[in-house]
């Protein structure tokens, strides 16, 4: 009877420790001291690697575990022993022509600036005939349809980046600032701003968090994004006062209403040149304001130093960081060491991170597997547990990331991705086991979707158009009956221009000059991984993937069926005598592990 | 117009029985659990009921919305955004809808559409997401963890059924976030699906056990998994089968959407869904992009009720519109307008006593701000959909509050 309580405590305790994985002891929640050298081992270096970076191969967590936590560490968060120099930079299409600059912010701006002066982004209005706008707005379909094919290829860029850097923190950190000043594609159009906005983010993400603010204020993608260039003397726009203060440096609560238009006096002038900063000083208001307390004749930069100087400013800044590495939720005696430990270190952004990875709240219960992967956290990790040393262009890393609410350029909002539970829903989850099946087993009908152009009313207008229509019945709208809806009333229209033909010139245009995505698909061998393994059974390769792939391991019902499945597939649970086949039925199991609710956790 | 003052009469003491929540009674602040058959029998009527709240993000500006063009203060502050007379699609010697709301413009002559006027709160919050938190909330200026339509759910249902909430978006709304419903969110209900081998699906088919689970994120995991599985096939079945003739304009929202749910019997009866990507953030150049927008939702909207008819259900839906603030009276030097404070509210239906509710704001008594002052509290409108249509009583413990409803349900 003594015995068979104490079996029965043991398989308890078994139980308790497979859900919290391997973390300290409970204990270490909220104790920021370090972690003792001797508890250092495989697990807790697979942790760093999965929230330092990007996770990475059982041979890539063995190098950090047979360091010290803190050479670990340092290895991350200040590069030591890493070399990045030899990625590439981003190879330009070349598509930006001269003429575009300024563009202006809507189809019929164009065609009104056209009618004013004769000409718009580059092109004369046509001396005569037929459609005389209809090159102006072919070019600016053109323009807006190739600045989003080539964001795509800088959003692979980056996404290559992320797999393949050996300090993945930056790209890491990077991520986090896209998400922090958000800034978007469908606002900004032209990725040259986003792209010179992520150089940013990439060279200074770990530095100064002042420095770091005040060049991303000036950065053309923000000033663009948040309406600065329109904020000018006399009629200042709160657009970007206000959101340089909500949510990129202090959360709201901490200041009024006159602060925010006192300081967007400060910011009047600030505009952007094409991809230069510029203040335009008849348009800046030089006067006097008072702002957060304190009174002067203050310019954007004073306006962010004051800023900084406010205790909430480090601990906000603080706590949001540490909720994308650590956790979602923090006390407030937390934050407020965190947000000492900043402002000590004058907003110098690596100490903290450091703190913060060799504390033993980090590797307590509470934070271990407790920390659901974001979309393109999700993509990457799986490429990097898979031992890929490209992202493939099959699935389409953009399409299948934006389908899980996180493409790369595209926050929803100015407020960035809300991270935490909001990453899944029913639908979303069940997406992120498809986003599995996509990468291990390729659609064969792939169509590129920066070669084939998806929106069906464009490809309609391109193929009357090949079949030697005129341009009016090929744009005409095919509703057959029934009352028309006002909005495809008006789409018809054709005066000076055809906005349905310039959508589908300006397409073809941009496939012309952009160039494409390479399309392979992922190197996946999970046989020679087994093989190299000396898997001997089924339940070892079950076991193996489980930990290869998983942070928090499915429970025991769930690995029983996973044998039985991987079993039933090979027909032996002899490893040996399934050798030569088992490719397809290990993607299947792997496919089925994606599959588990916890593969979402890090 | 319509304003008649809600009593609390003997006959809708008896409806309160009869239609009004299961589970529990709440009266006086006193809770009496009703016994199983009248619990069954109020569940048979309440049951068919459907709200729709549809959210405008981004800030509608409501003026040029529903455009005051009978007031000459409305052209001073809008000397260049204000909309012509001659141009608006006008409903009375006051007000017009913007040019392209041919569909809102027929709803309301068909009597169709409440119109409340002046809905916002008092200390109005001009961001966006903190704005849009308390009225997701319906908790002005509190830290309310929950969703007000998430909040009804559990009052309505507090066993959670599953598939009585859906909101159809990329993401969930705080909205919808609730104590004991874990709510269908899906976007493409085409892919709203696990795509599996036929070998898999003895696997895939089962959702693991959260006995025993500690660590919290993984359990809701796993809750969201079964609501996944639970939702699913039947959502993807109901638009596959979905095939209407209806034209719903450019866009269509998610309306659509919605209807292929109810004509497929889903046991829904709580809808969210929203135009999206704060779409309606105007702030330079509004013109052209406001007037767009304005048109696909009017579009939309009237389709959906020309839908639900075709259906057969259009008495048994409502829906609600909302945006978090309207924009500033003035116009900005930008051509477009800045964030705001009081905004028009909509409800549409079938079964909604069309009209305009509520005080219509001052446009020369502004605040500090050149911002209209409320008269309406929205809660008011949110205690209509929960008390006037979906007969449950007690607004107050839901909305924190006293909120009287509009008699907009005959």
């Amino acid at each position: 009877m003594h015995g068979r309580v104490r079996l029965g405590l043991a398989l308890i305790a078994m139980a308790v420790c497979a859900d919290a994985q391997i973390a300290g002891p409970t204990a270490w929640q909220n104790d920021l001291s370090p972690i003792p050298s001797s508890d250092w081992n495989y697990d807790f270096a697979a942790h760093l690697l999965s929230r330092a970076g990007f996770g990475g191969t059982p041979e890539e967590i063995q190098v950090l575990a047979k360091m010290t936590s803190a050479q670990a560490v340092a290895r991350l968060v200040r590069f030591e022993g890493t070399d990045a120099s030899h990625l590439p930079a981003f190879d330009h299409s070349g598509i930006h022509d001269p003429g575009l600059e300024p563009f202006p912010p809507s189809r019929p701006a164009v065609t009104d600036l056209a009618k004013e002066k004769g000409e718009a982004l580059g092109i004369k209005v046509k001396a005569g005939g037929n459609r005389r706008m209809q090159p102006i707005v072919d070019e600016f379909f053109y323009w807006l349809r190739a600045s989003v094919l080539e964001t795509n290829r800088v959003a692979y860029w980056w996404a290559n980046r992320m797999l393949t850097s050996p300090q993945p923190l930056r790209e890491k950190m990077a991520l986090f600032w896209h998400g922090h000043f958000a800034s978007n594609e469908a606002k900004v159009r032209d990725y040259r701003k986003l792209l010179g906005q992520l150089e940013i983010f990439q060279k200074q993400g770990m530095g100064n968090f002042r420095d770091l603010t005040v060049a991303v204020a000036e950065s053309p993608a923000m000033l663009s994004f948040l309406d600065a260039g329109v904020n000018v003397k006399g009629a200042s726009n709160e657009n970007f006062a206000r959101e340089i203060m909500e949510l990129f440096t202090m959360g709201v609560g901490h200041y009024t209403e006159t602060d925010i238009r006192e300081a967007a006096r400060a910011f009047t002038g600030w505009n952007y040149d094409d991809l230069k900063f510029v203040v335009n000083k008849e348009q800046h208001d030089d006067g006097e304001k008072t702002f957060l307390g304190k009174t002067g004749r203050f310019d954007g930069v004073e306006v962010i130093d004051i800023i900084m100087q406010q205790p909430a400013t480090a601990d906000y800044i603080a706590a949001k960081i540490y909720r994308y590495f650590v956790r979602e939720d923090l006390s407030p005696a937390l934050q407020k060491q965190l947000g000492a430990v900043l402002r000590d270190n004058h907003y110098e952004i690596a100490p903290l991170l450091e703190k913060i990875f060799l504390s033993r709240d980090f590797y307590s219960p509470a934070s271990v597997g407790t920390r659901i992967m974001g979309p393109v956290e999700l993509a990457v990790s799986t490429y990097r547990k898979l031992g890929a040393t490209n992202i493939p262009g099959v699935p389409d890393f953009n399409s299948e990331t934006g389908a899980l609410g996180q493409q790369l350029f595209s926050p929803p909002t100015v407020a960035g991705w809300a991270g935490g539970q909001s990453w899944i829903t029913p639908g979303l989850l069940l997406e992120r086991a498809n986003f599995a099946r996509d990468v291990l087993f390729p659609d064969i009908s792939f169509l590129p979707p920066d070669r084939f152009t998806g929106g069906g009313e464009i490809r309609r207008v391109a193929e009357r158009i090949r079949e030697g229509m005129d341009i009016s019945t090929a744009t005409k709208d095919d509703t057959k009956s029934g009352a028309r809806a006002e909005s495809n009333l008006k789409a018809d229209r054709d005066e000076d221009f055809n906005t349905r033909y310039g959508s589908f010139r300006g397409s073809q245009m941009a496939i012309e000059r952009v160039k494409p995505i390479p399309r392979d698909t992922a190197q996946v061998n999970l046989s020679r991984l087994v093989m190299k393994e000396k898997l001997a059974n089924t339940t070892q390769v079950v076991g193996y993937l489980v930990r290869r792939f998983m942070r928090v391991p499915p429970n025991d019902a769930t690995r029983r069926k996973l044998v039985a499945f991987l079993d039933k597939e090979l027909g032996t649970s002899d490893i040996t005598a399934a050798q030569t086949y088992m490719e397809q039925p290990l993607r299947l199991v792997l496919h089925l592990i994606m599959s588990q609710p916890e593969y979402q956790l890090s | 117009m319509s304003r008649k003052r809600f009593s609390f009469s003997e006959s809708s003491r008896r409806d309160l029985l009869r239609a009004g929540m299961y589970g529990v009674c709440v009266t006086a602040g006193a809770s009496i659990p009703l016994p199983a058959f009248a619990q069954a029998a109020a569940q048979a009527k309440a049951d068919g009921k459907i709200l729709v709240v549809l959210e405008l993000s981004g800030g509608n500006d409501g003026l040029n919305t529903l455009v005051p063009y009978g007031d000459d203060a409305y052209y001073k502050h809008r000397p260049n955004l204000g909309i012509p007379k001659n141009e608006v699609r006008r409903i009375d010697d006051h007000f017009g809808f913007s040019a392209g709301m041919v569909g809102f413009e027929r709803l309301y002559k068909d009597g169709k559409l409440a119109i409340v006027h002046g809905c916002g709160y008092a200390n109005p919050s001009f961001s966006h997401f903190t704005s849009m938190a308390y009225w997701h909330t319906a908790a002005p200026n509190s830290g309310e963890e929950y969703g007000w339509v998430g909040r009804l759910a559990d009052t309505m249902a507090p066993a959670a059924p599953p598939n009585f909430l859906v909101n159809i978006g990329a993401r969930q709304s705080l909205a919808v976030r609730s104590h004991r419903h874990v709510p269908v969110v899906f976007d493409d209900p085409n892919k709203f699906s696990q795509e599996k081998f036929y070998d898999e699906r003895e696997v895939l088919d089962s959702v693991p056990d959260n006995g025993g689970v500690q660590n919290p994120t993984r359990r809701f995991l796993l809750d969201t998994a079964r609501s996944a599985k639970d939702a699913s096939v039947l959502v993807r079945e109901a638009w596959a089968k979905y095939h209407s003739p209806v034209d719903y304009g450019i866009t269509g929202l998610d309306l659509p959407k919605v209807v292929a749910l109810i004509d497929a019997g889903m046991p829904t009866r709580l809808y969210y869904t929203s135009y999206r990507n704060n779409a309606f953030d105007t702030h330079v150049f509004q013109n052209d992009v406001h007037k767009r927008l304005l048109t696909y939702a009017s579009d939309a909207v009237s389709a959906f009720l020309t839908d639900l008819d075709r259906i057969g259900r259009a008495n048994d839906v409502v829906v609600m519109i909302f945006s978090e603030f309207g924009r500033r009276v003035p116009e900005n030097v930008n051509l477009g307008t800045d964030h705001g404070t009081a905004n028009l509210m909509f409800v549409a239906g079938k079964s909604v006593m069309g009209g305009q509710y509520g005080a219509i704001p001052s446009l020369t008594k502004l605040d500090a701000g050149d911002n209209l002052i409320h008269t309406t509290d929205f809660r008011r409108v949110y205690a209509t959909m929960i008390d006037g249509w979906l007969g449950v009583r007690d607004t107050r413990t839901l909305l924190n509050g006293d909120f009287e409803p509009f008699a907009m349900f005959a």
